[in-house]
């Protein structure tokens, strides 16, 4: 029981209920580990940014329900946690290429939008500190560049969706936006399509193939005389040799 | 954990030369770079080079080649099934292609062979898009602005960074259809960070000569994933997702085709038969082996698997001798310990510092060059950072880039390591990170064409568990850049191919029983199975007491 | 003083004639307001259940938005967003039990006890400027034009948020901008209101009368402040027709692109092209606008 001081540094957690005390600098996911679970689901990246390990915890005596990525939160003290690994929100299915970047097509694929009701529960469980409220918010009155640009730290891990009373399944609603946002309302790179048009027609065929003769030696004389690019320059550098351009 | 006092008082030394260091780089001047001969001596400190952390295979298509004990370990291994017990007649799924890993080759891959008209089944070890893919932040290559660069100078920086040894005709590819990658992810709604008037922001990476990386602020990787992951999920009527179902066998006809593979439902633990025209290896890497007991920036699922299954149905490795270890892992604080730090910091001008708050090396120089010299610096010379935990770091000076790019630079550009480090109660906009190399990327693999073909005839290869484009070293930028461009073509070609030329014979484990024959006449590998499929924290004392005597599943 | 101006998501959507001509006018007029960096829905009529406290939640973050500006007022041009908003700000400053359950639902925020006060477009103009201040920057008056002033339910039911006890505001307002307004009983009816969606024919006739009482006064044009109203008179006028064969077409526009045609704000500023072609048809005959901008 907890009366054993002569480890100090170990603190009792409550995993889905039952109680172990871990070392008090590990993640809940290494915690976990530590007492022995292994991980099949509720275990991705180890890094924070796929939304695989999503916890949900309360502290000791506090009825807030408080959400962390198991692989980033430390443990505390009589934490009582549980992991939600998946979530079975609604994601629709659409056709990219026809969907028009406008508010309607939104609305029709998810109308549960409406539901929302600005309780912010949302926005209080990400765990990414994503203004989940405000991108629906825009959504609503649809402005998809704001809630692209307001969900584009989203890890799409679900919790939103677990504590939505309107039952909305926000991270899918804001990849659509994403993805209506970066390819059909943010302008195309012309340069872009400029230097797929110059590989098209052959201008490098020459350079490259040069290149691909060139014994090891020739290389590296090649890689030792490129000219390098300043870094503090802007757009404006432009490279005094021609070769290869 | 915020730094202790000890680490901020060192943290000094790294202030106290910061205005100066500013002021050069603002004035032009950098820390020069190593000559071609002198990488070559640094490359000495690199854990490549450690002769005792190898052994030679002694069985398969590339017998005799030394590489890392923790890949020979797999590779002299028996199979998962014992392919007597297997019945090769109960077939579960029949598909036209069949995508080993579910990453951002695998869905690539499976978009193109989809629109061959292909009906495609990928299969993936954990959630799909749980790959090193989500977690790339620095930025994707390719040479996109022709009034300064080409796909000619992305050429000699990829072989350079590479030491000339890469495979030309893969690099010839990777180059020129790194414009058409970057098009088609623009085109499926991709936020590349751009200007309002759509000109993609590009920066510098470790070894380029031209700045030609793109970016979505520090999630590239995870964007560019999320968004083909979703064009997959719409496109759900021909791409079936089987999660939770890693391959643990290739599976061959008579006349040793691939024709399919054994599956493993992690969840209730049975194997079944996925039986295709034509199967795409997309498995990804291998930083969960923990070569030589680095920290690893790789995700929970990256065992090798791919090399395995490949390597035992006959496909020989190439470059697998060497190993990407990030130049930037954190080391402190311990909790996050192995999550990298993206090259794009020292691209936007972070220098690095040792001890004494003085610079040692060009922040820019090629991974395993940058690699190399931090641990010479800690190691060789003893002026590393010392952790609480008795390790040694190097300081990465991000607050550099908000005296350079403005107030509020860090948190815009970098907002995922911001939150994660503010998380600990570290401000990078204000204190430097501490950082060591980490186990990143797999350079080498299964050989391949730049057609993605293999020497099995269809099997195909895509991503990092194929070798020879990256050579011995990678850059940075080029990894999304080549999962993205051969994920692509060995969709296209694997799903033409089971749609006209494909005609599948009858299944067999054949060369599962010659494998085991080898190794048993090598007499090796008798005690160990493979793939390994997920690493095992377990401590040893728990391990201890966990007596079970005999399982009925097989997973453990 | 400082005002914060809430636009209300249909502003964003279909109703942008609303508030382009609005902002235009303001402009034009010199008077400074700032769209809220953050706002959410005002919740529209999903509140008007008063025991369902949830719905409040919505209108009055967006006041505590407000408060967190600094500001003392916050502007609205859509009726039924002045509506939902000012009702959840009274029942913020008058009901101590409802306030004290919202702030602790909503203990992210700031507490709030009602001290924003909610205004629309019609009360800042009377209040900040003056109608006869008003009148001396007109430099395109309406003069001649007929309108029927049409208040509906939202600026004036309940009582205790309505904008004045007593309809005159649209009145002195069209005054001002030199047009001639045309009284008629139906200017306080309600247009049938989301009724339109469950009972479509019930909601066609109510706009019909409305309309036909307008008309039958001479009106030549009707205005409006709420998108929903604009819609069901507006809109549907085809439907209506169908129903009421005899109804004679009435373009409806918004307030503010009345007055945004009287300040000699530019024709786009009106957004006639998210109105009727109507709309555009009479002031294109009366050589207001250019007949096809």
């Amino acid at each position: 029981m907890s009366t054993n001081a002569t480890v100090e540094n170990l603190v009792p957690i409550f995993i889905m209920g039952k109680r172990y005390e871990v070392p008090e600098t590990f993640t809940i996911m290494k915690a976990m580990e530590h007492t022995g679970y292994k991980f099949l689901r509720g275990c991705g990246c180890r890094g924070g940014v796929c939304g695989a390990c999503s916890a949900v915890y309360r502290k000791a005596g506090d009825y807030h329900i408080r959400s962390g990525l198991a692989c980033q939160t430390v443990v505390e003290p009589d934490m009582y946690l549980a992991q939600l690994p998946f979530y079975p929100a609604l994601r629709q299915v659409y056709d990219y290429a026809t969907t028009e970047a406008a508010a309607a097509a939104v609305f029709a694929l998810y109308p549960e939008l409406f539901r929302c009701v600005a309780c912010n529960a949302c926005t209080k469980i990400c765990p990414m500190e994503v203004q989940v409220m405000d991108y629906v918010a825009a959504l609503k009155r649809g402005d998809i560049l704001q809630a692209a640009e307001q969900s584009f730290d989203c890890i799409q891990c679900g919790l939103c969706a677990s504590r939505c009373m309107g039952e909305l399944p926000q991270y899918h609603i804001a990849q659509v936006a994403r993805r209506l946002a970066g390819g059909k309302l943010k302008p195309r790179a012309q340069h872009l399509a400029d230097m797929l048009a110059a590989i098209q027609t052959g201008r490098f065929g020459d350079a490259l193939a040069d290149l691909r003769r060139a014994d090891k030696d020739r290389l590296r004389t090649l890689y030792e005389q490129r000219e390098l690019e300043p870094e503090m320059t802007g757009e404006e550098w432009r490279p005094q040799a021609t070769v290869g351009l | 954990m915020p730094y202790p006092q000890q680490l901020k008082d060192l943290m000094k030394q790294v202030a106290a030369t910061r205005a100066q260091r500013v002021a050069q780089k603002q004035s032009g001047w950098h820390f020069p770079f190593l000559s071609l001969d002198q990488r070559k001596e640094m490359l000495n400190h690199h854990p490549d080079f450690r002769e005792e952390g190898r052994r030679e295979v002694r069985v398969g298509p590339s017998k005799g080649y030394r590489v890392a004990h923790e890949i020979v370990d797999l590779l002299e291994a028996r199979s998962r099934v014992d392919p007597d017990r297997l019945d090769l007649a109960r077939v579960a799924l029949e598909t036209d292609v069949l995508i080993i890993g579910g990453g951002g080759a695998g869905t690539s891959a499976a978009l193109l062979a989809q629109e061959q008209g292909a009906s495609v089944v990928v299969a993936t070890k954990l959630r799909h898009g749980d790959a090193n893919t989500m977690m790339a932040e620095g930025g994707i290559q390719a040479a996109t602005k022709g009034e300064k660069d080409s796909p000619y100078f992305h050429y000699l920086d990829v072989m350079g960074g590479g030491h000339f040894t890469n495979e030309p005709e893969l690099v010839h590819t990777l180059v020129t259809q790194a414009p058409s990658a970057i098009a088609w992810l623009e085109a499926l709604g991709c936020n590349f960070t751009k200007s309002p008037a759509g000109r993609l922001a590009t920066i510098h990476g470790g070894g380029t000569s031209r700045k030609r990386m793109h970016y979505a602020a520090d999630i590239t990787g995870a964007e560019i994933m999320r968004t083909i992951r979703d064009e997959a999920r719409n496109r759900g009527r021909d791409i079936t997702l089987l999660e939770f179902s890693p391959a643990v066998e290739l599976v061959l006809d008579e006349r040793g085709h691939c024709v399919g593979a054994v599956l493993y439902n992690l969840e209730t633990e049975e194997y079944f038969l996925v039986r295709a025209k034509a199967v795409i290896l997309a498995t990804g890497v291998c930083g969960r082996l923990h070569i030589q007991g680095f920290m690893t920036t790789n995700h929970y699922g990256a065992t090798a698997d791919g090399v395995v299954l490949g390597y035992r149905a006959g496909v020989p490795i190439c470059f697998l001798h060497t190993v990407q270890y990030h130049p930037t892992g954190i080391v402190f604080p311990e909790q996050a310990e192995g999550i990298l730090i993206t090259e794009k910091f020292r691209g936007s001008g972070a220098n690095l510092c040792n001890v004494d708050g003085e610079q040692f090396v060009n922040e820019r120089e090629p991974r395993d060059v940058e690699a190399a010299a931090i641990i010479r610096e800690c190691s060789v010379k003893g002026k590393g950072v010392p952790t609480p935990s008795g390790k040694a770091g190097i300081w990465l000076d991000s607050p550099m880039i908000e005296l350079l790019a403005g107030e509020g630079t860090v948190k815009r550009e970098f907002p995922g390591k911001y939150i994660l480090l503010k998380r600990f109660g570290i401000d990078i906009s204000q204190e430097p990170m501490l950082i060591f190399p980490t186990l990143h990327y797999q350079n080498g693999g299964l050989e391949y064409t730049s057609e993605c073909t293999t020497k099995v005839p269809g099997l195909y290869v895509a991503g990092e568990v194929g070798g020879g484009v990256h050579g011995a070293n990678r850059l940075m930028g080029n990894s999304l850049l080549d999962i993205i461009v051969f994920g692509r073509i060995a969709g296209e070609n694997a799903g033409a191919y089971a749609k006209q030329a494909a005609r599948p014979g009858a299944l067999t484990l054949d060369h599962v029983r010659r494998y085991h024959q080898e190794l048993a006449s090598a007499g090796v590998g008798a005690e160990r199975i493979a793939p390994m499929l997920l690493p095992d924290y377990t401590p040893p004392d728990v391990r201890g007491r966990q007596l079970t005597a005999q399982y009925q599943g097989t997973l453990r | 003083m400082r005002i914060a101006y809430y636009p209300g998501c249909t502003l964003k959507l279909t109703a942008q004639n609303l508030e382009a001509a609005a902002l235009a006018s303001l402009r034009a007029l010199g008077l400074v307001v700032e769209e809220l960096p953050r706002w959410n829905c005002c919740g529209a009529v999903a509140s008007l259940a008063e025991d369902d406290l949830l719905h409040q939640v919505a209108p009055v973050r967006d006041l505590v938005r407000a408060a967190e500006r600094g500001a003392d007022r916050l502007l609205t041009l859509c009726a039924p967003c002045y509506n939902t908003l000012a009702r959840a700000n009274r029942l913020m400053a008058e009901d101590e039990e409802k306030r004290k359950t919202i702030n602790l639902f909503m203990e992210e925020e700031p507490d709030y006890a009602g001290q924003v006060k909610v205004v629309h477009l019609l009360d800042f103009l009377r209040d900040d400027l003056g109608f006869e201040a008003l009148a001396t920057k007109v430099v395109r008056p309406l003069t001649g034009l007929k309108v029927a002033p049409y208040y509906g339910c939202m600026l004036l039911r309940p009582k205790r948020v309505a904008i004045e006890e007593h309809p005159t505001l649209l009145h002195r307002l069209l005054a001002a901008l030199g047009a001639e307004t045309v009284d008629f009983p139906a200017m306080t009816d309600c247009c049938g209101a989301y009724q339109i969606l469950g009972h479509e024919a019930m909601a066609l006739d109510a706009s019909a009368a409305i309309l036909r009482s307008a008309t039958r006064r001479g009106a030549q044009a009707l205005v409006t402040s709420c998108p929903l109203c604009d819609y069901n008179l507006g809109a549907r006028q085809p439907d209506l027709r169908d129903r009421h064969g005899d109804l004679p077409e009435l373009p409806v526009y918004y307030f503010t692109q009345l007055l945004a045609l009287a300040l000699g704000c530019a024709p786009e500023a009106l957004r006639l092209d998210l109105s009727p072609p109507g709309c555009r048809r009479l002031l294109a005959e009366r050589g207001a606008i250019a007949a096809a901008t």
